[in-house]
């Protein structure tokens, strides 16, 4: 699971108001190279909610994106491989996402998320 | 009509119900865990019906062409734009299988995909196939119920139901959750398998035609059918703009009897053997679609519609 998807992902058990971001823990990251792509990224950029992507890529291991950005800063080479970086290469390959307000735990297994919820919680 | 509204979700659904609908659940998870397999391995990574001109005679190497053709013609009708600035930039599948439609989304619109799916199996497959087309970067699976989408409100500009609709078993709230997740100027495309509409005459069909349909749901583990047009009522109250739909029943026809004289090969019967019972039933079901087609009972549909700016 890259974080772009991370980024899309929240836990909408019955009654949780703010099941956004997930919660991650790590067991096993993979860092995969990805085709820099900066037309893409701009694009992604307006799209996700950046102080996610900022938690999560620390908890990945990453610490190098910068607590803020504006979108003036996607000119910046520097900026936009460092975005690339946390966005699109580290990948959960085993770990758990946690919902922020249950503590509800989905497992994510060969980097894909099981979000499934139980009967009570829909 | 009981029977009918509750699959519609019109009513608050019961312990029983909630019971059937998880074993429903694990019943599609399971079927697909099983047959995903053989079906790629003979037909590719498109598990959906192919486009074809009507009364047109097809050889078997036309039926991917078919295929994408099928999602060509959907995006065309829902007019989705193609312009760089309107086009799509984050689409949902859901009920994805293994990716087929997500790839070729995510490739079309040069944007990234995710897709949703009930099988654990399923979606381990759509992950190693979009990887090994180097489109890992660009499409993303999750296992996941269209009924309860595990992504924030608003989220996709385009959402995508490419013959899943028939599997879910509370219709408004698999189209609550369609129109949920779309972003503002999102197209929400739907094509599926319906019962033909009902007379205004009518409150239901007829005891031989829920005969077939119920076999037919037996083997591939779909809830009660609806019509195009009842999905078109349950759209209206969403606040949904261009509504619109078709029937697409001539535009499939040469499909089941290629699905069904795939399986009559060699390979087929092998694979069917070896793949398990869910399997084997679903096959031996195969001629009772072509009937329910034959008859005009069962419907090739296309619904979709705008979410507002």
């Amino acid at each position: 699971m890259r974080l772009l998807t991370h980024n899309m992902l929240s836990s909408n058990i019955k009654g949780v108001t703010n099941g956004f971001p997930l919660r991650i823990e790590v067991e096993k990251v993979v860092e995969k190279s990805v085709d820099f792509n900066p037309d893409f990224l701009k694009n992604m950029f307006a799209k996700i909610e950046y102080k996610a992507l900022v938690e999560a890529s620390r908890i990945m291991g990453y610490a190098e994106l910068p607590d803020h950005a504006e979108p003036s800063m996607l000119e910046s080479d520097d900026f936009l491989r460092k975005f690339h970086h946390a966005l699109m290469e580290l990948h959960l390959e085993e770990g758990t996402l946690v919902c922020p307000e249950t503590g509800r735990r989905f497992p994510v297994n060969k980097g894909v998320p099981n979000m499934l919820l139980h009967e009570d919680e829909v | 009509m009981a029977v009918r509204q509750a699959s519609l979700g019109g009513v608050d659904v019961d312990l029983e119900t909630k019971t059937n609908v998880e074993k429903l659940k694990r019943g599609i998870a399971e079927f697909y865990d099983e047959s995903s397999g053989i079906w790629e391995d003979i037909w590719g990574d498109h598990m959906h019906h192919g486009f074809y001109d009507p009364n047109s005679t097809v050889s078997l190497s036309d039926h991917r062409a078919a295929q994408v053709r099928m999602i060509e013609e959907a995006l065309k009708f829902a007019s989705v734009p193609e312009d760089p600035m309107k086009k799509p930039k984050s689409i949902v599948d859901v009920g994805c299988g293994i990716g087929g439609s997500s790839q070729y989304l995510a490739r079309k619109y040069g944007t990234e995909c995710t897709g949703i799916t009930l099988s654990p199996v399923q979606a381990e497959r759509a992950r190693a196939l979009a990887a090994a087309q180097g489109l890992e970067n660009k499409v993303s699976f999750e296992v996941a119920d269209a009924l309860n989408q595990p992504f924030p409100d608003g989220k996709f500009d385009l959402v995508w139901s490419m013959e899943s609709g028939e599997h879910m078993p509370e219709k408004a709230k698999f189209v609550n959750e369609l129109a949920r997740v779309a972003a503002p100027g999102a197209r929400i495309i739907i094509v599926t398998w319906c019962h033909r509409n009902l007379s205004s005459s009518e409150q239901s069909l007829n005891p031989d035609e829920k005969k077939l349909l119920d076999k037919i749901c037996d083997a591939y583990y779909l809830p009660t059918w609806c019509s195009t047009d009842d999905y078109v009522k349950l759209l209206q109250p969403l606040s949904l703009q261009d509504i619109k739909a078709a029937d697409w029943s001539e535009y499939v026809a040469p499909f089941w009897p290629a699905v069904i004289r795939s399986a009559l090969t060699w390979k087929g019967i092998t694979s069917l053997i070896l793949s398990g019972w869910k399997t084997i039933k679903g096959a031996m079901v195969m001629p009772l679609m072509m009937k329910g087609y034959k008859k005009g009972l069962i419907k090739f549909a296309i619904i979709t519609c705008r979410k507002p700016e």
